[in-house]
């Protein structure tokens, strides 16, 4: 294989409290193939897809999302052929091209499996991965990937790692063997063939730092990483590269089977029944905690700790905003991937939150009267609104309290400077606007369109709306929520950007605010139950009375397939 | 409403016109794409805009029920609930309640039937469904008619009739004594199974109300009878009704069928198909029906049709991506849609400028030479074209005929 990927990704991050801690950065990912260098500030949110597709999105709404830039791409779906799909493409952005994404504002991310779908799977080889497919599941062996990338030229490519999809706890030996073969895989993914001259190193590889819930075992995966490479190992691993770290470009952190690990951990010093082991549900069992916010930050340093502070950081499947801020403080993460708001949005959560939190002293809450979230016993908020649920039948504000609709908000500052009481929600749902042209199928349609302004700003979708798409099935309800959680979701984390600019104090402001976050939204994610209990009876009330168990575990554990089509 | 015809065909009955209604001017002859629960499968209204489409379809029957009149009044009206802002037709509610419910009861005062909430008998009757789809606020609304299935035959088919009459009646002095008469315009529906004297009647009965309605719609029609049959009555039907009201066929949505009623002086007709059959991975093109889960398409980086202006083939959307998405996932439904609405509303564009240029006639034996050129032509719509002076068959002598209601497409997986 001649053609090597050929970006370069560049990451330069701030912390002002050392290797650990809150900071920001900013991607530089260049294609060197005269498309636009990109640059992304961080921490930054990757967007999930499903078969290669942002589910509930016709590609004209990604265009219209600006929160979609960065997209996780799982190459496994597309095992079914042989050869795969994408590495039918050609041109100089096959993926782009296949998918719709634009090369000028969309950065893909290659991986082999769905960090998001934790379901058992036969064991890894020596030297191949299982993935799933439709047909079931296909072994994929380090040859392979490598080829694949070479023809898929991803932006970010994320080396093959043994990742054990067998009920936890592992053995030992398992993470030992586990660890033998992640360093092995990442070596042969980096090596390029000496009998090519025209090959150069590839610049874009992020890798999996395995070792489990083991801190020993973590430590030791990264100090592998930073040793001199082994004689060998050396044919094809040239200099600048010393080490098996200095040809990665970052570094990513999968949360879904580290929870589960910890869960099953749990229940058996608790002697708790095991949880339903053939199951690692995203969604169910996992809730994230001071706890396991504690304990995945160690587990994050056990292994960032022999390695330098200078790489990117991606995790995979946080299960609440509350663990993504203290993961940002404690350890400090610069990609955040959306699996979590993409999930709410098939169960028809609209997300209604913010950080830094809006203060209840101020009028915010009761402008244009949008209802904030309900309050649990605890008086904590929601994280949204789980809008299948009766009470938002004749609510007809715009999807979230916490920020403005583009109509309102045009309302409220005519000219006038005045600050906006909120930020406006900029998605579709929120502020959409009538399309720019519509097409003509004939020559008099002119007559038909004449009087309709193009690009206007239109009222908000309403609660009572998408309730009713969801009681009624509609796949819009979901197409909405999508575009919505996103938006949010990337809002919030531009507040974390926002709150870490402000220089030398921002450490200690960061930590208030994560504090005020914690204390004013709820963690234990009640709303999330509810949906998901109101979702499967509206399910059933449509005489879809047993979901095949096959289907009901792929619904939560891929978002997407909840909706029926 | 205003109605102006523009241009007629010089050959068959064909015609555009411009009718001009609340929420703008729709350009006819046109499909109007079904949103049943005030919702274009997966579409935002945005989206269907931008499809060049601007009269849509909701079912009152269904928006009775969820969301209900009271929430479309708090909303302002399904315009506003639903964000769209240019035309919009609803149906009477009858004919769902006849074929959702198989315990509904025709009398004189309306439809009984079993509540789908809770059991209890409710009625609707032809002022109810007039006083609901003024909650709903559409452009145009139905009458509420006594439907009869079209393979109905014998005494019930003619008291059908007469009751639809009767009904019209009372839903004009319902609708003119609400004042909405000036937004929101009636049409009636003409029924009399596929019996040629009833029709008569009842177009007799209905012609004579014109004043009263805005336009008439030809109900009771493709509900499984002969192809053959069916044209028949459209023709009959279209021949007698008034050219200064608009002309809808209810429940018409095949390419082939679409067409044939243009010719015979159709202006609106709709149909859930092209929606529908997209969720089932079905895409439409100008060589007739394509199922793109078939294993053929599995590497096949074409579009769905070269050349067409859609969102989905002008982004490059390939037939192998389609094929690895299609029934998966979402959003592979509505690409399909958004191509299958811009096919229907092709087919009905270029109508309208063959018959302004003049060259309708050409334009029909075009389209069924691209369409049904490899299957072979359905001998019913050669017979429909011919009773209005073109013949498909005319310079193609070796065309296939197919007997019998045309072409089956071939919807199977056989890769
Ligand atoms: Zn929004
Ligand atoms: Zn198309």
């Amino acid at each position: 294989m001649t053609s090597r990927p050929l970006s370069t990704v560049a990451f330069t991050g701030s912390s002002s409290s050392g290797k650990y801690g809150p900071r920001t950065g900013r991607i530089r990912i260049d294609r060197q193939d005269g498309t636009p260098i990109l640059h992304t500030d961080t921490p930054a949110l990757l967007t999930a897809t499903s078969r290669g597709l942002v589910p509930h999105l016709s590609r004209d709404n990604v265009h219209l999302t600006q929160a979609i830039r960065h997209l996780q791409l799982p190459f496994e779906s597309f095992l079914d052929r042989n050869p795969p799909v994408p590495t039918l493409v050609g041109g100089t952005h096959p993926l782009h091209t296949l998918l719709g994404f634009s090369p000028d504002n969309h950065i893909v991310i290659l991986t082999l499996r769905d960090p998001s779908d934790g379901r058992k799977m036969p064991p890894n080889g020596t030297d191949f991965v299982s993935g799933q497919c439709t047909r079931g599941v296909r072994k994929v062996n380090l040859t392979a990937w490598k080829n694949y990338a070479a023809q898929c030229k991803p932006d970010l490519v994320v080396a093959l790692s043994d990742t054990p999809f067998t009920p936890a706890p592992h053995s030992q030996k398992r993470l030992t063997k586990s660890i033998e073969r992640s360093i092995a895989w990442l070596a042969d993914f980096l090596r390029v063939s000496p009998a090519d001259p025209s090959a150069t190193q590839p610049r874009n590889v992020l890798v999996h730092l395995a070792g489990g819930i083991e801190p020993s075992a973590r430590s030791e995966f990264a100090e592998r990483l930073s040793e001199p490479i082994e004689q060998k190992d050396a044919p094809g691993l040239s200099p600048p590269m010393n080490t098996l770290n200095d040809g990665v470009a970052g570094y990513v952190f999968d949360l879904l089977p580290l929870h589960t690990a910890l869960a099953a951990d749990v229940s058996r010093s608790e002697g708790l029944a095991s949880l339903d082991d053939d199951l690692l549900h995203a969604s169910h069992h996992q809730r994230s905690s001071h706890e396991t916010s504690t304990e995945l930050a160690e587990l994050f340093r056990a292994s960032l700790d022999p390695l330098p502070a200078d790489k990117l950081r991606v995790i995979n499947s946080p299960t609440s905003p509350h663990e993504i801020l203290r993961l940002v403080r404690d350890v400090g993460v610069d990609v955040v991937d959306g699996f979590w708001a993409q999930r709410a949005a098939d169960i028809g959560i609209a997300l209604d939150f913010r950080f830094p939190a809006p203060r209840h002293s101020t009028p915010e809450f009761s402008v244009k009267g949008a209802p904030p979230p309900l309050a649990r016993k605890d008086e904590k908020l929601d994280l949204g609104h789980n809008l299948f649920d009766p009470r938002y039948r004749h609510d007809h504000a715009r999807l979230a309290s916490s920020f403005l609709d583009g109509k309102s908000s045009a309302e409220l500052t005519p000219d006038s400077g005045s600050p906006l009481p909120m930020p406006v929600c900029s998605c579709h749902a929120c502020s959409p606007h009538s399309p720019a042209s519509r097409m003509l199928h004939s020559p008099v349609d002119v007559h038909a369109w004449a009087d309709v302004s193009p690009s206007t700003l239109q009222p908000p979708f309403v609660r009572a709306y998408v309730h009713h798409l969801l009681h009624t099935h509609e796949m819009s309800a979901h197409s909405l929520l999508v575009m919505h959680n996103l938006t949010v979701f990337a809002a919030f984390l531009s507040g974390i950007r926002e709150v870490l600019r402000h220089g030398d104090t921002a450490g200690d402001e960061f930590d208030r605010e994560v504090a005020r976050f914690e204390e004013t939204y709820d963690e234990r994610m009640s709303l999330w139950n509810e949906a998901e209990r109101m979702w499967l009876e509206v399910e059933h009330a449509r005489g879809k009375g047993r979901l095949a168990r096959e289907k009901e575990k792929q619904a939560a554990s891929t978002i997407g397939t909840a909706v029926d089509l | 409403m205003q109605f102006e015809v523009l241009a007629k065909c010089h050959t068959t009955r064909a015609r555009v016109s411009r009718m001009r209604l609340a929420h703008g001017v729709t350009m006819l002859p046109t499909f109007m794409p079904v949103a049943t629960q005030a919702a274009i499968k997966g579409l935002t209204p945005q989206q269907v805009e931008a499809l060049g489409v601007n009269l849509i379809l909701n079912n009152t029957y269904h928006l009775n029920l969820r969301p209900g009149i009271e929430v479309l009044k708090q909303a302002g009206g399904a315009h506003k609930f639903q964000g769209w802002n240019h035309n919009l037709l609803t149906d009477s509610g009858g004919f769902q309640l006849v074929s959702l419910s198989k315990f509904t009861k025709i009398t004189e005062e309306g439809a009984l039937f079993a509540s789908p909430f809770d059991g209890e008998p409710t009625m609707l009757t032809p002022e109810e469904s007039i006083s609901i789809q003024h909650a709903i606020g559409a452009d145009i609304i139905m009458q509420l008619d006594d439907v009869v299935s079209s393979l109905t035959v014998g005494p019930r088919v003619e008291e059908a009739m007469w009751r639809t009459v009767r009904w019209l009646d009372r839903c004009i002095e319902f609708h003119q004594k609400s004042g909405k008469d000036t937004v929101q315009n009636l049409f009636a529906i003409v029924q009399g199974g596929l019996e040629p004297d009833l029709r008569d009647k009842c177009l007799d009965e209905m012609i004579a109300r014109r004043d009263k309605v805005a336009g008439y719609a030809i109900g009771g029609l493709s509900g499984g009878e002969e192809k053959d049959i069916f044209w028949r009555m459209i023709k009959q039907c279209a021949d007698k009704l008034p050219d200064d009201r608009p002309r809808y066929s209810m429940g018409i949505g095949f390419a082939e069928d679409l067409l044939v009623c243009v010719a015979l002086g159709v202006d609106m007709a709709d149909c859930v198909f092209p929606t529908r059959t997209a969720r089932f991975g079905v895409a439409l093109t100008s060589k007739g029906p394509l199922n793109l889960r078939l294993g053929k398409h599995a590497k096949d980086m074409r579009p769905i049709e070269e050349g067409c202006p859609c969102p989905t083939c002008s982004s490059g959307m390939t037939r192998a991506l389609l094929n690895h998405t299609a029934t998966l996932e979402t959003a592979a439904a509505h690409a399909i849609t958004q191509h299958n609405l811009v096919f229907q509303a092709r087919i009905m564009g270029g109508a309208r400028e063959a018959i302004i240029d003049g060259t309708f006639p050409q334009y029909l034996k075009q389209f069924f030479a691209n369409y049904f050129g490899d299957a072979g032509y359905p001998e019913w719509c050669v017979n429909a074209l011919r009773s209005v002076g073109v013949d498909l068959l005319e310079d193609r002598p070796d065309a296939k005929v197919i007997s019998g209601d045309g072409a089956k497409w071939e919807y199977s997986d056989a890769a």
